[in-house]
């Protein structure tokens, strides 16, 4: 009975960001959320007694973790919790646990002075952190045991460019340590997040509605990435991977690339500003135009 | 039919065929025959057409030349000289010779070409379903094929050409079966033949010599393999033998490789002891390097395994000096002493002999790698990157959303911790539903097959829908049309008169596709595979049709400017 047990390690990163549209319209939207996570959450623990979660709230200005608790802050209360309406010990422990942590967070926030208008999430900043752990917990698993390991993000935010090498960063970091990386946007569509979804195999799911969130997650979520092939699923999303110039930094179709330094521009010029290298121009272009003229008399 | 400039090799009266008397000619470059009082040629057979030629056995009655074509057909000639028998075999066996060398001479071509072209298709694949789209399909002409859409592969080859070199043993490789009464059946493969040819030049004489006319192919080398053996242990060698004089010839020519010697000043081949490594492994006692085994067969024995060595080798020296000499030139780093040596075998002058010994220990002594090559050191010129970070950069922050003002902040974030309060305490309002049944409905729909966020999924189970063979099918077609294409747009603008009359045939070749094989396609699709419709080829047709509306415009210029 010497039989090999995958465990797969969820993590999920909750945007909390007061910022996001969703929040400010309507805050009963963060208790909806926050219950269908929890309950998505469980319902990942209860597929398999060896599954793993954990949890991380994404803020404005830092990113912490909601489960598993910090070991200082909750050493105590973990003892005192009891079986509540015959609910399973550890989803009472998961479903107190996450929401104490949120509640402190939250009121931890008018204490600390809101700087400038810095106000999008630090989602790339969280992604690193839940990496961090994940490749922890891989470090210490013990030798035959193995395990699949996921970050899902839920959040309303859009994605911001500023994190752009950030958020490189941690997809080819996912990639590279085989962790897949799922998305469910509550609201804007985000490209950058769509790549990081492609390069990591994972799932970007974009919900129309609110409401049925749970059943979303449950849906699409819930499934570890080895079942996934089996399943019927939304196909993956056409992912915009087209590259910005370096002169203005917008996105460009077709660009020029400098063949000495790679660098992208969307114009043609003689010099290359990075690295200074003269090009000469393309040569039968204006040829052209003086033959036409000639045919035509 | 026939150009005047050709010379008339030979002409014989007094011939027939089909029934009429004639005279048959023997030029440079076909065979003829014209009926006589005409003056026109009614049979024209170039050499490059003729298979074989086949003359009538000894003791029949009708004296008869029949040339086989490569097409199958063949025709017969009936030699009807009025002075009677002899006069009419002598006639035909002129024929014959005449025919006999020139066919030879024409065989090598046509062969080579022709095996060229089989060799092609049957090793690309996709030129050979190109071939059978677009020629079978007679879409384009075999000629137009060959020169205009093959030349890639040609050229290809031709770079890549390359002689196989002959293996030392591939005399013993040839395992022949027995074939159960006493008999050995030996499988001899083109490359065996060439291997046999390249390493006994002599034999590949006599070959020509023999072979068809006076042996069959099978009976030649039968009587090879027979003296083969003979000549293991030439004591007893027959005189009568067809190879008696291969074997003399070679003699002559083992005797002169042995006074030339071998040039190269690193090697000391008269230094040689014939002598084994006996029971005292050379410490025992030497043998007086003098007394040679007395047993002349061993002897004979050795010299054969020596000989056939040195033709093995020989072989190889042929085929690099027929290739051109660059491409060793390219190679090698000493190129003039190489050649000198491979071609100069014999010493003409000590002082070139000199400075090639010369350079052969300098090959030896000088390594290019090691030497400090000051070039090297200063070539690379620094990179100097100026505004590196713009490598790391995105693209420019959108306008993030609608920046939030400090107090709308706060304002929220206090509604927030007012939200958060209730999830902690004892009395809160216990979660009716997380999901309203409506919501999940609604939900599940969008996440069935068909439902809006399954859309793309139609797209992929649409590709199930394809039958492997319909697929390849599909992408012969493509590879074909796109082939076409290509030349069509390359004659694009038409510029010359030649480039015109390439893009009206391609046009037209267009056309036949269109009808021959787009057409069929399509209906078959249509009857078999009803829920694919048009969506296969649109593509194929957008693009037939770009192309002949491309067509269209021009010809309407060519017409204006005309007027
Ligand atoms: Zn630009
Ligand atoms: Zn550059």
């Amino acid at each position: 009975m010497n039989e090999e047990v995958e465990t797969s390690l969820l993590v999920i990163v909750l945007d909390t960001n007061p910022a996001q549209r969703l929040l400010r319209e309507r805050t009963h939207n963060l208790t909806q959320c926050l219950e269908s996570v929890i309950a998505f959450a469980n319902s990942h623990l209860m597929l398999k007694s060896a599954n793993r979660l954990a949890m991380l709230a994404c803020h404005s200005r830092s990113t912490e973790f909601l489960f598993p608790p910090p070991p200082a802050a909750f050493g105590t209360q973990a003892a005192m919790l009891r079986q509540v309406d015959g609910q399973y010990e550890l989803f009472t422990h998961v479903e107190k646990t996450i929401r104490q942590s949120l509640q402190q967070l939250l009121m931890r926030d008018t204490k600390s002075e809101p700087v400038g208008s810095a106000c999008e999430s630090l989602l790339a900043g969280a992604l690193a952190m839940a990496l961090c752990y994940i490749h922890r917990l891989e470090q210490d698993l013990s030798s035959g045991r193995n395990m699949n390991s996921r970050i899902l993000v839920v959040t309303g935010s859009a994605d911001s460019a500023s994190q752009y090498m950030s958020y490189m960063n941690v997809f080819f970091t996912a990639q590279k340590q085989n962790v897949t990386l799922d998305v469910c946007s509550m609201e804007q569509d985000m490209s950058l997040l769509q790549q990081g979804c492609d390069i990591t195999g994972g799932l970007y799911l974009r919900i129309p509605q609110l409401q049925g969130l749970l059943q979303y997650l449950l849906w699409v979520f819930l499934p570890e990435p080895p079942i996934r092939k089996k399943l019927v699923l939304p196909p993956p999303v056409k992912v915009d991977y087209r590259a910005a110039c370096f002169c203005h930094r917008e996105l460009i179709d077709i660009g020029f690339v400098c063949s000495v330094c790679l660098s992208i521009f969307c114009k043609f010029s003689p010099i290359c500003t990075t690295c200074h290298t003269v090009f000469r121009s393309p040569g039968p272009l204006p040829i052209k135009p003086k033959k036409r003229k000639i045919k035509l008399n | 039919m026939t150009t005047s400039s050709e010379d008339v090799l030979l002409q014989v009266g007094q011939v027939r065929y089909k029934k009429g008397d004639g005279t048959l000619y023997v030029m440079n470059e076909r065979l003829a025959w014209m009926m006589d009082h005409r003056d026109t040629v009614s049979v024209s057979h170039r050499y490059t057409d003729i298979k074989t030629q086949k003359i009538s056995p000894e003791g029949k009655p009708k004296i008869q030349l029949q040339v086989c074509l490569h097409d199958g057909s063949s025709s017969t000639f009936h030699f009807v000289n009025r002075l009677g028998q002899g006069a009419q075999v002598k006639d035909r066996d002129d024929v014959k010779e005449l025919l006999q060398q020139l066919l030879q001479k024409f065989k090598c071509e046509i062969n080579k070409e022709l095996e060229e072209k089989n060799r092609l298709l049957s090793e690309n694949p996709s030129l050979l379903q190109l071939y059978r789209d677009l020629v079978m399909t007679h879409v384009i002409s075999s000629e137009e094929f060959w020169s205009q859409h093959a030349l890639q592969y040609m050229q290809k080859h031709q770079s890549q050409k390359q002689d196989i070199g002959v293996s030392g043993a591939f005399l013993a490789d040839i395992k022949p079966q027995t074939d159960g009464c006493n008999g050995l059946k030996y499988n001899l493969t083109a490359d065996i033949i060439e291997c046999i040819f390249k390493t006994y030049p002599a034999v590949r004489k006599k070959h020509l010599e023999y072979v068809p006319h006076k042996l069959t192919e099978s009976e030649f080398w039968t009587k090879f393999f027979q003296s083969h053996y003979f000549h293991r242990d030439r004591i007893n060698a027959g005189n009568k033998d067809l190879f008696t004089e291969c074997a003399k010839l070679d003699d002559q020519e083992l005797k002169k490789d042995i006074s030339a010697g071998i040039e190269d000043p690193l090697v000391d081949i008269t230094s040689f002891e014939d002598k084994t490594l006996d029971e005292g492994y050379g410490t025992g006692g030497d043998r007086s390097c003098g007394i040679q085994s007395g047993n002349i067969v061993h002897q004979n024995m050795i010299k054969r395994f020596n000989q056939h060595s040195i033709m093995v080798l020989k072989a190889c020296q042929q085929n690099t000096l027929c290739h051109s000499g660059s491409e060793r030139l390219e190679q090698s780093g000493v190129p003039e002493k190489q050649a000198s040596q491979s071609n100069e075998s014999s010493p003409g002058c000590s002082d070139h002999l000199h400075t090639a010994k010369k350079l052969r220990i300098q090959e030896k002594l000088v390594y290019d790698d090691l030497e400090s090559d000051s070039k090297m050191q200063h070539q690379g010129t620094e990179l100097s990157l100026s505004r590196v970070e713009r490598y790391l950069h995105g693209p420019m922050p959108g306008s993030c959303e609608d920046v939030l003002s400090e107090d709308d902040m706060h304002a929220v974030t206090t509604r927030l911790q007012r939200e958060a309060e209730s999830w902690c305490s004892v009395s809160r309002p216990q979660p009716t539903a997380l999901v309203n049944p409506a919501a999940a409905v609604s939900a599940l729909g969008e996440l069935t097959p068909g439902g809006a966020l399954m859309k793309g999924f139609e797209e992929e189970s649409l590709a199930q829908l394809v039958p492997a063979d319909l697929e390849r099918e599909l992408k012969n077609l493509y590879m074909s049309l796109c082939e076409l294409l290509r030349h069509f747009w390359t004659s694009f603008p038409p510029t010359t008169p030649t480039l015109e009359a390439k893009a009206v045939r391609m046009h037209e070749a267009l056309h036949r596709f269109h009808s021959a094989r787009l057409k069929p396609f399509e209906d078959r699709v249509l009857r078999e595979f009803s829920p694919l419709s048009q969506h296969l080829t649109s593509h194929l047709n957008q693009m037939l049709n770009s192309a002949y509306r491309k067509f269209a415009t021009w010809q309407q210029r060519k017409m204006q400017a005309l007027r």
